[in-house]
């Protein structure tokens, strides 16, 4: 595990010949679907795809074993399901250079591109996968064990490299699915986090609002900063009274629970993973994109007091996946301003991003001790049960 | 019965006594009620070559804003009865859903005005008169439409506020209230201007610190705003109040013009700060803005009155319908504050040569046409026209001959 670095340089060495092999192919299979609508070197292509597969789960961490050389199928604990050889679409294939840009910029925020987009870059990150496997590192060191949240989350990054690849290399014009809910995790986690969130967006956007989403937000964006003031200040009071009294003060907890659920709203409709204007006051309740916020609950005074040091893998991954929710949000302006529509991939990745990041703010602002869950597939659970409103 | 008829009429009738006074108080300034202005023959000051080429680039311009004006009315018509439906994009309540309506009239506008604003930019490059490009320009708009966006959500959460405990009589309380609220943009409002510095220029310095003395305001801040970058005419404006009061002149005025020109807008901007001419712009607005919420209060009660949400689109109708027709009287109250800056500064400068030369300068650079058609003038001219500001030079030099 400590060399793991070392230990796949072979591995990155036949995976960069074969790289160029594929690339190769690719070429050819361009000029041979736009002239007889199907691909050549399928099987190559698909060995390729899942060697890459093979070597990334190894060097993320998503997985343990050492890999093979020979990306055979159903040999490794993560494997790649490629499609069968299958007629593709001659404009999809001539304009694919053009229509796999945004894939490409998605799966740079993810860290699967191969290379550093100049988005990710932009946000300073190397994506979210590598971010994942630098604290997978460390988790493990210290645990032997891959947190399962992040091993989803690395394994939901591998999947849309997977397809983003395929697609790359014309084994399929099927566009890369950004949906985290249409992928395997196998068993289902067991969570019992006390924030989370629950979901009732059907979709639709006004196009209007969507025009103008970053002007509508502005009263909010005020209104949060200065909301946002006062809660820096309950936060410390929060923090000493965790820290002598084992749990935090119900009204500070209410305060500062009301902020981050209205924060949540405010990053749903910013970000387009929800439409109707939100409301100013974090009520529970009243907004599709909502966040349930168990009462105050006895908490680990060591946490507590460590909490600024505990909470930085978490803020790095929020920040990761911050700069791909913002991409999110891009291309749903544009998809929302043509067809009045998310698209439900997009708006359950952001769903997703919008639910790390508020654990990611419960625990870094005393709400809970529990750690922010990474992996999307917390979302594939039963949705939370609608809250009672909290009485005024 | 008859009583309480007798006292409202009576109540009325002060009111309006009041709003009459109020209004002449604000509208007395320091020009002499008797200064006769010459009436020049542009030619004398203008080639006709540079008559036609304003005169036919300004034709352009008034029928865009006139066109403009229009589409506005009608987007925000076309809002007020489609406006409603919007309630359904809201999960804020009341108040929010308001605010949110409030602003989505203004997006409405924005659109609205976008062609036309386009059509401006389209014919101002056309004439060298700006050098901005169309993609700078529409992002710049949309940028700047943020700040309008702000306070008509601020409006609305004050509106809504005080209609949630005054159902019929919020307009009384909503008008002073906001133009506090204006009050407190113009105060930040000079801290919001980019790129501003100090004035680096030793005798422009020590010229604004004579002048400002000489009004009667000593230590008044001057800077100086860096918009080489952003094309248009020269400009200079006096903002803010208290420790926000400044005079800013564009950094192309003092690359363009000479020195007892640059003194001359230096005096006409200090004569708008010691004539406390933005104190009289606000009660002004506060004038107007009384009668304006009464009949948007009346206009929208049928629909519920302003605590209802869906009635805010009408309510901006309202409103944008009623500053068009009050834009005459708008538009001769800036103008008088004009005429007097620039007589004020006159009396300071004794310069009368230099305003004439100011004006030539400015008129040729911008492409204004010294003595537009009487309609337009009525309708948006908020400065005198060029050939009235050197009819009053000449009229000063007239009345002050050994001067």
């Amino acid at each position: 595990m400590f060399f793991r670095l070392i230990l796949v340089i072979p591995h990155l060495i036949v995976l960069a010949i074969f790289g160029l092999l594929a690339f190769a192919i690719a070429f050819i299979s361009w000029f041979a679907i736009l002239f007889t609508g199907r691909a050549v070197g399928h099987g190559m292509q698909a060995r390729y795809l899942r060697y890459w597969t093979h070597v990334y789960s190894y060097v993320l961490l998503a997985a343990n074993p050492y890999p093979g050389f020979e990306g055979e199928p159903g040999s490794y604990p993560i494997d790649a399901e490629v499609p069968p050889p299958e007629r593709q679409n001659k404009w999809k294939t001539g304009f694919r250079f053009v229509l796999v840009i945004p894939a490409w910029l998605l799966a740079g925020a993810l860290g699967v591109s191969g290379t550093a987009s100049w988005y990710s870059s932009y946000y300073s990150t190397y994506g979210v996968v590598t971010t994942v496997a630098l604290l997978g590192w460390f988790a493990i060191l210290a645990r032997k064990q891959m947190p399962r949240g992040l091993r989803d989350l690395a394994v939901y990054c591998l999947s849309y490299g997977l397809q983003f690849w395929a697609y790359v290399l014309l084994v399929t014009d099927r566009y890369p699915d950004s949906d985290p809910l249409t992928r395997d995790y196998g068993k289902a986690p067991v969570s019992d986090h006390p924030v989370r969130i629950s979901e009732d967006d059907d979709l639709r956007r006004s196009r209007l609002t969507v025009f103008f989403r970053l002007l509508l937000a502005l009263p909010h964006i005020v209104w949060l900063t200065l909301w946002g003031i006062a809660v820096v200040f309950t936060v410390i009071a929060n923090w000493f009274v965790t820290l002598f009294a084992g749990r935090t003060a119900d009204a500070l907890h209410r305060f500062n629970g009301a902020y981050v659920r209205y924060l949540t709203h405010v990053s749903a409709y910013v970000d387009l993973v929800a439409n109707p204007f939100p409301g100013f006051t974090g009520k529970p309740g009243t907004y599709p994109i909502d966040l349930q916020i168990a009462p105050p609950e006895r908490q680990n005074r060591w946490k507590t007091g460590f909490r600024i040091i505990l909470a930085i893998p978490a803020l790095l991954l929020a920040g990761a996946i911050g700069a791909t929710l913002g991409l999110v949000a891009v291309f749903a302006w544009f998809v929302g301003l043509f067809t009045a529509k998310m698209p439900v991939g997009l708006r359950n990745l952001g769903v997703f991003a919008v639910r790390y990041q508020a654990q990611t703010y419960a625990y870094f602002w005393l709400l809970t001790d529990s750690y922010p869950f990474s992996g999307p597939s917390l979302e594939r659970l039963a949705p939370a049960p609608a809250q009672v409103p909290e009485p005024a | 019965m008859a009583v309480r008829r007798g006292l409202l009429a009576l109540g009325i009738a002060a009111a309006l006594a009041a709003w009459i006074f109020a209004f002449l108080q604000l509208w007395q300034t320091s020009v002499p009620g008797d200064l006769a202005l010459p009436g020049l023959d542009p030619t004398r000051y203008f080639s006709q070559e540079d008559l036609d080429r304003a005169s036919s680039y300004q034709a352009f311009l008034r029928v865009d804003v006139l066109l403009a004006l229009l589409a506005q009315l009608a987007a925000l018509g076309i809002y007020a009865v489609k406006g409603p439906g919007f309630v359904r994009e809201s999960a804020a309540g009341r108040i929010g859903t308001g605010m949110l309506l409030g602003m989505l009239g203004l997006a409405f506008v924005w659109l609205s005005q976008l062609p036309f604003g386009l059509a401006e930019l389209w014919w101002e490059r056309r004439h060298d008169v700006s050098s901005l490009g169309y993609v700078s320009w529409i992002v710049n708009d949309f940028l700047a439409a943020g700040g309008e966006f702000l306070f008509i959500s601020l409006a609305m959460l004050i509106v809504m506020a005080l209609a949630g405990v005054w159902r019929r009589a919020w307009w009384i309380a909503a008008a002073p209230a906001l133009v506090a609220v204006l009050l407190a943009f113009a105060f930040v409002q000079p801290y919001l201007i980019p790129d501003q510095h100090p004035v680096r220029n030793p005798m422009i310095a020590q010229d604004a610190e004579g002048l400002a003395s000489a009004e009667g305001i000593p230590g008044t801040t001057v800077r100086v705003q860096e918009t080489h970058n952003l094309g248009g005419s020269p400009n200079a404006e006096a903002a803010g109040f208290g420790p926000s009061r400044r005079v800013i002149l564009w950094d192309t005025l003092l690359k363009r013009f000479p020195r007892p020109e640059v003194r001359v807008v230096l005096a006409h901007e200090f004569a708008h700060l010691s004539r406390d001419h933005l104190w009289k712009q606000f009660g002004f607005m506060a004038l107007l803005a009384l009668p304006i919420a009464l009949v948007v209060a009346l206009a929208t009660v049928r629909r519920g009155g302003l605590y209802d949400p869906a009635s805010v689109p009408l309510a901006i109708f309202v409103v944008a319908v009623l500053l068009f027709v009050s834009l005459p009287l708008q538009t001769a109250f800036t103008r008088r504050l004009e005429a007097e800056a620039d007589w004020v500064a006159l009396n300071t400068t004794h310069q009368p040569e230099a305003m004439t030369g100011l004006f030539r300068r400015l008129g040729r650079l911008s492409l204004a046409q010294p003595d537009p058609p009487g309609w337009d003038e009525f309708l948006f001219g908020d400065h005198p026209s060029v050939i009235k500001r050197i009819e009053m030079a000449n009229a000063w030099r007239e009345r002050n001959p050994g001067r």
